[in-house]
Order: structure tokens, then C-alpha cells, then sequence
């Protein structure tokens, strides 16, 4: 679908100003008028009331892979902080400002100071109409809201839907004051002269009342609820926190028990026991957690138990930069552990993935009897998108099922098969005892150290794993025939390197792309398939060391171009563009 | 780096020629203090007396930049454009920003210019009147021009007569109409006010020795009732009665104004560390013993380079304003200041 509406708005506030709840509430209604929205904010670290927050979003008539990097819009509800985003801004960009804050601004503090030629400026009295609307400068972020969509003639029926629907919880009347608010916002916007080139468009797009606008770390608790999950055990840390959050709320509603746990080495032991005992159970969190459960995800490879975890990175190492994006979780979500310890690691590239792919990892869990690590990040866990959970259907791996009892001997719970999957009873299972444990053993599972069946053994679990890469998905790949340049990818930079393609298209260049999902084990015959295709190779993620890139070069046994930045922040598609052109420039 | 610790700030208002010459000047003596430039247009210093060129397309807009946006940058020399002040508080040293922002200076020039003057009799048709006094109204005139046939001019200076040939030149219907209050500030003799005449009608202009008395507007255009009765009908009435000192904001600050910024010839104004020139100040003259206010580009430079040099720490005159010459058709008047309104 050609894309004919692209536009970028900024709500820049301090903490506390409620520049993020306007953002979510211009998400929902946008996509209430049926446009695609892709937002992603970025906030402090630290406690409300300290340091900037910023909702961006994007709008589109077609699908969106990223969050956009230039802005048309920058509504500022703190001049300080709202200063440095004016360079965001597209040519002819606009700026929404108070023009009636509480007194005069020191100098160098009014974004309006900093407008140039190019920039096209509206003052609003954003503080005043709030005062007017409810006594209190509290609603000066919904009185912008109004002014944008009076400004840009936006239906307001959206925004009052969305107004409504965020307030639902308060009373009638809080709601009632807030839509006063937006009104009062939206005649002064359509009072102004306009001047820029921002429009919204007048096609009818079709509303979508019942869509939802969801981040990636709703769609994991969704997927995690839809999986029907009875325990999760968790230690919350930024930013998978959220997740546990919403499971708290929700998990006890279809008899399920959440326990925040002391640490998260406590966590994945809850999971790893309810696994044990045949309870779907889940845990969520981000580096510095994942490495202490490294311990417990091996005693489940040993012990094949399966369980899920989430690991939703962040700029590391160590406490790093907690809202921070980030992908350098991956050697240790892959490698992470002792001895030989297969995993599979499944990473989403989108909000709607962040359900499908969860789901999937239950079903993998379970069919192959391993712990699966679900790798997201800051950005995918915190950006919102508009999903159809329609169509977001199961997998193909389906669900456990006791093996039959044997009558004529003794149960083999590590039988060795030719897929490696062996029989999995569950504790109690009449006639199916077993002993469990993190000791190499046998068949039966009793400890055995001889190097025979440490051999068969491991190679059985490392057969799962082949198994999986035969049962899942060929790769997404984009473009046919030779190309000039294959972009690799994973996770939430898929988006990224998908509209560099575009771009890189636009300017003459052949490009194409590989963007798997499964990242562990690596699907080396579909992968050496499309490098073939390809003159040079691009590894494109968001760390330093070339994480994914080493796996890549590995496989094909031939050098990439290694594009792995750190932004702490999305990986920018003109970097990718930039990179690609570079090298086309140096190689020609 | 001009920065908010660096050891003085001069601040300028203003973005024609006079303040940026006195900029130009002070960073050349100064390489040190922050030097801010506060205009309430939001293009920056262009040649104003090349827009009738621009409206009739001998020149591009990109034509009319003096110094492009980047040499600010490099000279350290920070713009702030589309800024209106509002007020200034002289014993604070401050002055206040329309968009809520206060600026500290340590020496201050006010090189406002002036805006469109509109005789009294007809100040409250002001809003029908177009002006060529920015480049934003030149915009006005070139978007508004392809869809008019007939273009009404009132009052006859400079500019005026200069936009008045060329639009008969365009090919468009041009009424002129003339009394001897609009050739304001010039007091031309009778004649030169024939010979005046007789060059625009030989242009192809139609003038009228009238003057406006009522203007209704009708169908996206103006029916202009005479003082004698007539009836006119244009898409555009163009009105160009001079300019006078832009200086509203000042009132009640305690500065000394009269027509203009009261300033001696040093073009020092009654408050301590407070310049004027160019357009919006009256330069009291120790030979003529009398105040006078600059017109023109030049004249406006030449106040600049002087007042950013005094500011700077010299000690220079004005003295008597030359002459510049002014053409109106085959009219040659000599000329570069007023003194009376």
C-alpha cells in the first residue's frame, strides 16, 4: 500500500506534565479514524517530576515499521526540555508552545526563542484554557491536544472517544471537564492562520472504535494470559515491569497466582518448578535479571522443563541505561550458561509479534521440552502499535499431551528418539516415575557420568533443537533475484531495515533483506540461500560487538557488513541508508 | 561561543540595515561579548528597497538575502527571528519577549525602523490597505496580483511611485490617486507635482487628483468612494504614505521620544547604554539645531556602522546626512532625511 499520510508529532514535557498520557490518547484516537499509529516514548529513569518525557508518534494511512525519525510536529509542554527536539523538526515543521505560561521564561528557556526560518511557530494560551476548563493547569496537556487537532482539523469526535476512553475509570465528570478542556483547545487552534503543510488528509480510512493500540509488553501479557498460564513469578526491573503489572491485574481473574519474588533467581525457580509439575508458567525481564537466571535456565535444558522467559533488553551492561533500547542481550540468551546448552531464542519484530511469537514460545516450550527465550527490547516493550488480534492465531507446535503408559516396562522420561523429544510425564502421572535432575543421566533419569551417555545425551538435546529449525517458518525474506545488498535483521530493528530497503530501492540500489524470527538455532540452509543471492551481506542490530553479525558470519562462512550501533534509542533508518551508500561509495 | 557566561551582551532590535551593520561592527570589535539580534519578521536581513523588483519578478526571492543565515553562525552572532518585544524594563536592563522571554542586555540598540504611516483621516480604513514595507507584504502582493486587474494607489512616496510604474508595466490597470499630502515627507513645488503627473499618466497610469473617502469591501475586491463622489473599484488598494517610527512598544518606558527615539548626535538615547538609528530614531543635529530623521538604506547603514562603533567604545558623530538622490519617473529629488510629520 503506497503510503500517502506520513506524519510525526513530539509531546515534550517534563515528567508529570502528562505528555505521555496526550500521546496515548492522540494513539487511540488516530487510530480510532483508522489510521496506523506507531508510538514510542522515552521518560526518565528516575522518579516523577524529574527529567523529560517525550511521546512520539507516528501516523500513517499504511502499515508502519518504525517510529519515524523527523518530526512535523512538536507540541511543547515544557520549553526547556522541548528545546533540544526543535532539530528534530522537518523543514516547514510546526511548533506548539504556551503562549501564556506563569511568567516570563529566563532566557534561552522559550522554545519559541529558538524557532527559525523554517519552523513555523503557533503560541497557544495552553495554561490559561486549562484553568478555564477546570480551575487547574493539569489539563494543559489535553487543552494542546485541542489546539493540534483544531490546527490540523482532525475530527474531534476522535478525541473525545479517546478522552473518554482514558478516563473511563473516573467519574463522569472528570471526563466531562477534560473534553471541555480539548474544545476549548480545539477553537483556538482553528482560529490560527494556518501555515504549514501538515494535513491529516480527508480520506475516509474507515473508523475502528474497537481497535486496540497496545505496547509490546501488553501484547506479552496478553500472549501470556491467551496461553493460559497459571503461575508467573517475577522480579520487577525496567522494562519489562509493565508486564507484570498488567499480569497482576488480570492472571488472578482466570485463577492464576503471580508472585513477585525476592530476586529473579528465586523467579525462574518458581517457573522452572511450576514446568516441572506441568503448570504453563512465565517469567519477564531484562539483562541484569537474565544473568542471574542463567543458573535455572541450564538445570531446564538438563532437567527439560519447559518454561518461557522474556527478556526485554536494555542498554547495559550491568544497570546500563534502564530506559534505554538496546540488543546486546543476545550472546547470553544464546550462549548464556554452562556447558552445552541449548535454547531456542525467538525474537519479535513487532507489537502483533510480541503476541504471536509469545504464544508460540509456550507451544515450542512444551513440545520440545526447553526453556525458550523471547527476546524484545526497550523499544519493542514500550512502542504502541494498532494490532489486529484477529490475527494473531496459534502456532503450529500444539499443545502437550501425556504419553501413553508403557504397560511392559519402565517409563523412559529421556528416551532417545530420532527428533530428540522424548515422552513427558507429569509428577503424579500413574505409572510414570521418574527422577529429575540438573547430573547428566539416563534414559530413566538416574545420574549416569559416563562420557557414552553424556554424548548421546547432549546430542538428543541438541536435536531438538534441529528439530525445531526443521518445523519452523522459512525466514521472512524481502526482494528477489541477485541483489547488490541483503540487510540481516532481528527483532524490533526488522522495521528499521525494511524501509531502508525502501529508501535504498528509491536510489537505484537492489536491496533485500533477511529478517528471522527464530534466531536460535539458525536456520543456516534458507540463510546461505539468500546470502547467495546476495553481493554484499549487512548485519544490522543495535549493539556494538556484532552479536547477531558473528552468528551470521559463522554460518556463511564469508565477512558482513557489520552494522551494529548503539543510539540508545531505535536504530535510525538514515544510518542504515547512510552506511549502505558509504560502503557503495568505497566499493565502486 | 555566545554563550549566556560570556562578559557582555549586546542586544539589537532590528534586522534591516542599520542593525546589522552596528552587528557586524560590534563583533568586529568585540570578539568576545554575545551579540543578539531580535527581529519581529521572519526572514532574515534582506535588501527591502529590492521588493518591487521581487513582485515583478526581475528578482527571486533567495535574490533579496544580504547575508545568509550561516554567516550568523559564523560570526557568533545570534538571530531571533519572528520575535516581537514587547516591552522593555530599562532600570532592570531587560527586555521582554511577546512569547514570554525575558533577555538580559548590557548595551542595547533599538533599530526598529519604521512601519507604514497612514494619514489620521484615514486610519480606520487601515485594514483595506496593502503595503510593500516587508517581504511578507510583498508575498501578499505577488500572491494577490495574478487574480487583480485594477490596482488602486494612495499616496505617492518613494516606493509607491517605484511599485506604481511597474505594475502599469505588468500590464495593470493603475489608478493613482494624488493630493499634495502624498508625497509625504518630500513638499514638492507645483511643479514638480505637474511634472510628477504628467510622468505617470506618459506610464500609462491613470490618476486621479483625489482622495479616499470610504472603501466597502465587495466580491473579494474594494469599491473606493471619492472625496468627490467617484467610484472606484480595485482587487487591491496599495497604500504608500511613508513610513514612521516603529517605536509603540516603548511607551511608558521613560526613554525620551518624540516622533522618534530621541537620541544626540552620538546616538546615545536618554537612558544610559541605550543607542538608537536608523528609521525609528530623531537624531538631534548641533549644526542644524534641529532633530532629523533618516530615510533610506544608505543613510540607515551609515547610522548602523556608526552606532555599533559607539557602542563598542568610540565616540563618533552623525553629522549632516548627505543627499541621496531619488528618482520618481523623470523627478530627481535629492534627499535622506525628514524632519517634519
Amino acid at each position: 500500500m503506497k503510503r500517502q499520510i506520513d506524519i510525526t508529532i513530539e509531546i515534550c514535557g517534563s515528567a508529570g506534565d502528562g505528555s505521555i498520557a496526550a500521546g496515548q490518547i492522540f494513539n487511540h484516537a488516530l487510530s480510532y479514524l483508522g489510521y496506523h499509529v506507531m508510538n514510542f516514548d522515552s521518560y526518565p529513569a528516575e522518579i516523577r517530576g524529574f527529567g523529560k518525557s517525550v511521546a512520539h508518534t507516528r501516523v500513517s494511512d499504511a502499515p508502519l515499521h518504525t517510529p519515524g525519525e523527523r518530526v512535523d510536529c512538536l507540541l511543547a509542554l515544557d520549553d526547556p526540555h522541548s528545546i533540544a527536539h526543535l532539530a528534530r523538526l522537518k523543514p516547514r515543521g510546526v511548533v506548539i508552545y504556551d503562549s501564556k505560561p506563569m511568567d516570563y521564561h529566563e532566557e534561552d528557556q522559550a522554545v519559541a526563542g529558538f524557532i527559525e526560518p523554517g519552523m513555523i511557530g503557533y503560541g497557544a494560551p495552553l495554561r490559561e484554557l486549562s484553568i478555564t476548563a477546570l480551575q487547574s493547569a493539569k489539563s494543559r496537556n489535553i487543552v494542546a491536544l485541542g489546539v493540534m487537532a483544531g490546527l490540523f482539523s482532525i475530527p474531534p469526535e476522535a478525541f473525545h472517544y479517546a478522552i473518554g476512553k482514558r478516563f473511563a475509570a473516573k467519574n463522569k465528570g472528570v471526563i466531562e471537564a477534560n473534553i471541555h478542556a480539548f474544545d476549548l483547545g480545539l477553537e483556538h487552534g482553528r482560529s490560527f492562520e494556518k501555515a504549514d503543510p501538515v494535513s491529516f488528509g480527508d480520506a475516509d480510512l474507515g473508523k475502528r472504535p474497537g481497535v486496540a493500540v497496545v505496547s509490546g509488553n501488553e501484547a506479552v501479557a496478553k500472549a501470556c494470559l491467551d496461553a493460559g498460564i497459571r503461575l508467573y513469578a517475577g522480579y520487577p526491573i525496567t522494562p519489562a515491569t509493565k508486564i507484570m503489572e498488567i499480569l497482576a491485574r488480570q492472571l488472578p481473574k482466570q485463577d492464576g497466582v503471580i508472585i513477585q519474588t525476592e530476586d529473579e533467581i528465586s523467579a525462574i525457580g518458581h517457573v522452572v518448578g511450576a514446568g516441572f509439575a506441568g503448570t504453563r508458567a512465565a517469567t519477564a525481564t531484562s539483562g541484569p535479571g537474565l544473568c542471574l537466571m542463567t543458573e535455572f535456565i541450564n538445570l531446564a535444558v538438563m532437567a527439560e522443563i519447559p518454561i518461557v522467559v522474556i527478556d526485554s533488553q536494555r542498554a547495559g551492561p550491568s544497570t546500563g541505561l534502564p530506559t534505554k533500547t538496546e540488543q546486546s542481550d543476545l550472546n547470553m540468551a544464546v550462549f548464556g550458561g554452562s556447558g552445552d546448552s541449548p535454547r531456542p531464542v525467538i525474537a519479535p519484530a513487532s507489537v502483533e509479534e510480541c503476541h504471536t511469537l509469545t504464544l508460540t514460545a509456550f507451544e515450542v516450550a512444551e513440545a520440545f521440552q526447553v526453556p525458550v527465550i523471547v527476546l524484545i527490547d526497550f523499544f519493542l516493550s514500550n512502542r504502541m502499535e494498532d494490532v489486529n488480534w484477529q490475527r494473531s492465531a496459534p502456532g503450529r507446535f500444539g499443545q502437550y499431551s501425556p504419553p501413553p503408559v508403557d504397560p511392559g516396562g519402565a517409563y523412559r522420561r529421556y528416551r532417545l528418539t530420532d527428533n530428540g523429544v522424548s515422552p513427558r510425564a507429569l509428577p503424579g502421572d500413574e505409572g510414570l516415575y521418574y527422577v529429575s535432575t540438573g547430573l547428566e543421566h539416563n534414559e530413566r533419569g538416574f545420574p549416569d557420568y559416563t562420557a557414552a551417555n553424556h554424548r548421546r545425551m547432549g546430542e538428543k538435546r541438541l536435536r531438538k533443537l534441529d528439530t525445531l529449525g526443521r518445523q519452523w517458518p522459512e525466514p521472512e525474506t524481502v526482494g528477489e533475484d541477485e541483489l547488490e545488498i541483503g540487510l540481516v535483521s532481528w527483532g524490533s530493528t526488522i522495521g528499521a531495515a525494511r524501509e531502508a530497503i525502501e529508501v535504498l530501492r528509491g536510489r537505484g540500489i537492489r536491496a533485500g533483506g533477511f529478517f528471522p524470527r527464530l534466531l536460535w538455532p539458525v536456520h543456516e540452509k534458507a540463510m546461505r540461500r539468500f546470502a547467495r543471492r546476495c553481493a554484499r551481506v549487512a548485519v544490522v542490530e543495535m549493539n556494538t560487538t556484532g552479536q547477531y553479525a558473528n552468528i551470521v558470519e559463522q554460518t556463511l562462512a564469508r565477512r558482513v557488513l557489520r552494522l551494529g550501533r548503539v543510539h540508545a534509542a531505535p536504530y535510525p533508518v538514515s544510518d542504515i541508508v547512510d552506511a549502505i551508500m558509504e560502503d557503495t561509495r568505497q566499493r565502486a | 561561543m555566545n554563550s549566556l557566561h560570556s562578559p557582555s551582551h549586546y542586544v539589537i532590535i532590528g534586522n534591516g540595515a542599520a542593525a546589522n551593520k552596528a552587528a557586524a561592527v560590534i563583533r568586529k570589535r568585540d570578539k568576545e561579548s554575545r551579540v543578539t539580534l531580535i527581529s519581529n519578521e521572519f526572514f532574515p536581513y534582506y535588501y527591502r528597497h529590492r521588493l518591487c523588483a521581487y513582485l515583478t519578478g526581475e528578482l527571486r526571492e533567495h535574490e533579496l538575502a544580504v547575508i545568509p543565515a550561516e554567516t550568523y553562525k559564523r560570526k557568533n552572532i545570534r538571530l531571533r527571528l519572528g520575535q516581537e518585544v514587547v516591552k522593555i524594563d530599562f532600570s532592570a536592563k531587560t527586555i521582554y519577549l511577546k512569547h514570554m522571554e525575558k533577555i538580559h542586555y548590557d548595551k542595547l540598540l533599538i533599530a526598529c525602523g519604521g512601519r507604514p504611516r497612514v494619514p489620521e483621516p484615514l486610519h480606520a480604513l487601515r485594514r483595506h490597505f496593502s503595503f510593500l514595507k516587508t517581504l511578507a507584504d510583498a508575498r501578499h502582493w505577488k500572491a494577490r496580483l495574478p487574480e487583480v486587474d485594477t490596482v488602486l494607489m494612495v499616496g505617492g512616496d518613494l516606493v509607491g511611485t517605484k511599485i506604481t510604474r511597474a505594475l502599469a508595466a505588468m500590464g495593470k490597470r493603475v489608478v493613482f490617486m494624488v493630493d499634495r499630502a502624498s508625497f509625504w515627507p518630500l513638499d514638492l513645488k507645483d511643479e514638480q507635482h505637474r511634472e510628477f503627473v504628467g510622468a505617470l499618466r506618459a506610464a500609462g497610469v491613470e490618476v486621479l487628483e483625489d482622495g479616499v473617502r470610504d472603501i466597502t469591501p465587495e466580491d473579494g475586491a474594494y469599491l473606493v468612494t471619492t472625496r468627490e463622489g467617484g467610484r472606484v473599484k480595485a482587487g487591491l488598494i496599495g497604500a504608500f504614505f511613508g513610513l514612521t517610527p516603529d517605536i509603540g512598544f516603548l511607551a511608558g518606558s521613560g526613554i525620551d521620544m518624540e516622533r522618534g527615539i530621541i537620541v544626540n548626535e552620538h546616538l546615545e538615547t536618554s537612558v544610559e547604554d541605550v543607542y538608537a538609528a536608523g528609521d525609528c530614531a530623531q537624531i538631534y543635529n548641533p549644526d542644524l539645531r534641529d532633530y532629523w530623521v533618516s530615510m533610506g538604506w544608505h543613510n540607515a547603514k551609515r547610522l548602523g556602522v556608526l552606532a555599533g562603533e559607539n557602542m563598542a567604545g568610540a565616540k563618533g558623530s552623525t553629522g549632516v546626512p548627505k543627499g541621496a538622490l531619488f528618482t520618481m519617473g523623470t523627478l530627481k529629488v535629492r534627499t535622506s532625511w525628514w524632519k517634519e510629520l
